[in-house]
């Protein structure tokens, strides 16, 4: 048996560890939302500076789901596998990119690179030094099955942990959900959630936790 | 066992399979002189389709690909609920719908083939092709489908081309893999498919099998190669392990072979490490340019062809070695049984991928 031991979710105002409030967006001018979650996990990464919103945003889970969800991730080198699915792949920076090079300007190398959705796996294996199987999918809507059925054919065939989640980060939306999956009788940290309870987990109310 | 067939490629060099393995058995390249393709209106060596023939999009070539791949299956396939498409995509339509490139993927397809399931993009820069197929096995070896369609398309457009033109990608003459005198890539563009599935009975030509393989990240760089070929070692190490295959048993090695200078030697490196080192080896870049989201798919269907007619073909644009680490590319075309392939992938992102094609 797989089962979830933890999940997070970043929305436009709030981030939820484990179906809890853990942060609210705050009106800070010299701050940006992703930058103020940045603050909050502690992190000292320079390079997510350079990084576009998807990439952004994925490294933040993570380190939610981390730190918040106590979860240590103390794997082998190719412990872990990723799968991220979106609906509008890489959308936010490609428009950014083409931005670059209307009007005859010239094209920006450092955006372009941003403009494939699966750079953000790439800067997930960076920062924590894991070369397990990994994949960015594009799929209509958030599919649990998909996922469920991800997460426990990686874990037969062995591996440790399967970190999977909805990432759509546009201009407009904010929508990311990372969980972690485990074989049942790993002794690690964490909760123990069905597998079969992951559509209910991404959709988990969040009302504004401002308003809490 | 899983079985992988009904190989369908459509590239500059032809609309058809038959077509294109006839350009790679005479060595025919699809690249050509574009005017006015590049960034400043320069001209740029591409592959691309010849546009006043046919105007090809993302959509209408999908499309095209599948009406195609439908003619070698059992005619019930398409239509069945133990059947998943997955398309294998770098930028879907992004230069007709920007906000959302895959929306041709999602509406009407499916109703347009009477497809039980939605289709799932697989969408991982330049190993999405490689992983695909892969990801296919997966389905079908899990049983949650007894076949899975991979479909690779991607296109050359204004944004791919400004894109490696500003990252000083882009040979100014057709790209030469592995050779000493490389400059980058040539652009290339197409669609292509495979069919893996668990019934040997539903194509309509004998299949072959498909020993899949596995994917790993250098983690190093996002679009830097790595300089030890560590992804790329990792993949292909966890895909013979899988398959219980050791480095003698391969034939040939379909690399990835983009013609920058990091890729290539970085793949020689690699090769090295992993014992390939004294196996026939061949780019198809020279022929289809980089397809990007379409070249594992394609590359892989080109590579079943030799196979099935027991024909390596010359790795165009090869002369001299130009890595640090020997590799025999292939200067001539070399007749005789292809028993056992791989084919490997990296990109962007620091993938790399891995698979394996076996004769039956």
């Amino acid at each position: 048996m797989t089962v979830i031991k933890g999940y997070c979710h970043i929305n436009k105002e709030d981030c939820w560890v484990n179906g809890k409030p853990v942060l609210a967006k705050t009106d800070d001018p010299e701050y940006s939302w992703l930058r103020q979650i940045y603050n909050f996990v502690g992190l000292s990464y320079p390079k997510f500076h350079k990084m576009d919103q998807l990439a952004q945003a994925g490294v933040l889970a993570l380190a939610l789901l981390k730190h918040e969800g106590d979860l240590p991730m103390d794997y082998s080198e190719e412990g872990v596998d990723l799968v991220l699915a979106n609906r509008h792949a890489s959308a936010g920076s490609d428009l950014r990119f083409q931005a670059s090079y209307a009007d005859h300007a010239a094209p920006s190398p450092a955006l372009f690179v941003y403009t494939l959705p699966n750079i953000v796996l790439g800067e997930i294996a960076i920062q924590q030094k894991w070369y397990g199987d990994h994949i960015f999918v594009v799929l209509p809507a958030f599919d649990p099955d998909f996922f469920i059925q991800y997460a426990q054919r990686h874990i037969q065939q062995g591996c440790q942990a399967v970190i999977g989640g909805w990432l759509e980060v546009t201009d407009t939306e904010t929508d990311v959900f990372l969980f972690l999956a485990e074989a049942e009788e790993s002794t690690g940290k964490g909760g123990s959630l069905p597998l079969a309870a992951i559509n209910e987990l991404y959709r988990q109310p969040m009302p504004s936790i401002s308003k809490l | 066992m899983i079985y992988i067939g009904a190989e369908t490629m459509i590239s500059p060099l032809g609309s058809t399979t038959e077509e294109n393995w006839s350009a790679l058995k005479e060595n025919r390249s699809g690249i050509s002189w574009v005017a006015g393709a590049g960034l400043h209106h320069q001209g740029l060596f591409l592959a691309r389709f010849h546009p006043i023939e046919k105007d090809r999009r993302f959509t209408s070539l999908l499309y095209e690909g599948m009406q195609q791949v439908a003619l070698k299956l059992d005619p019930s396939i398409m239509l069945s609920a133990r059947t998943q498409v997955v398309v294998s995509a770098t930028k879907g339509a992004v230069d007709t719908d920007i906000r959302d490139p895959f929306g041709g993927v999602f509406n009407k397809f499916k109703t347009h083939f009477g497809l039980a399931h939605q289709p799932i993009v697989v969408s991982n820069a330049c190993i999405s092709g490689v992983q695909a197929i892969n990801f296919g096995d997966e389905l079908v070896g899990a049983g949650q489908f007894d076949q899975v369609i991979v479909i690779g398309v991607d296109l050359i457009t204004d944004f791919v081309v400004n894109g490696f033109q500003s990252l000083y990608a882009v040979s100014d003459k057709p790209c030469r893999p592995f050779d000493a005198a490389r400059k980058g890539i040539t652009l290339g563009e197409g669609c292509a498919a495979v069919v893996v599935g668990n019934d040997r009975s539903i194509f309509a030509e004998a299949p072959l099998e498909l020993l899949a393989g596995s994917s790993s990240n250098d983690a190093n760089h996002i679009s830097g190669p790595s300089r030890t070929g560590e992804g790329l070692v990792r993949a292909v190490r966890r895909t013979l392990m899988r398959q219980g295959c050791q480095p003698e048993d391969i034939d040939l090695v379909s690399a990835h072979g983009t013609a920058t200078l990091y890729n290539d030697e970085m793949e020689a490196i690699a090769f090295n490490r992993l014992g390939l080192q004294e196996c026939p080896t061949l780019s198809l870049k020279g022929y289809f340019g980089h397809t990007l989201g379409c070249a594992g798919v394609l590359e892989t269907a080109a590579t079943m062809q030799m196979m099935r007619h027991g024909l390596m073909v010359r790795s165009e644009g090869f002369e001299n070695l130009g890595t640090s680490k020997p590799l025999p590319i292939l200067t001539e075309n070399c007749k005789g049984p292809i028993n056992t392939f791989i084919k490997t992938a990296s990109g962007f992102g620091g993938g790399n991928a891995a698979l394996i094609v076996r004769k039956l």
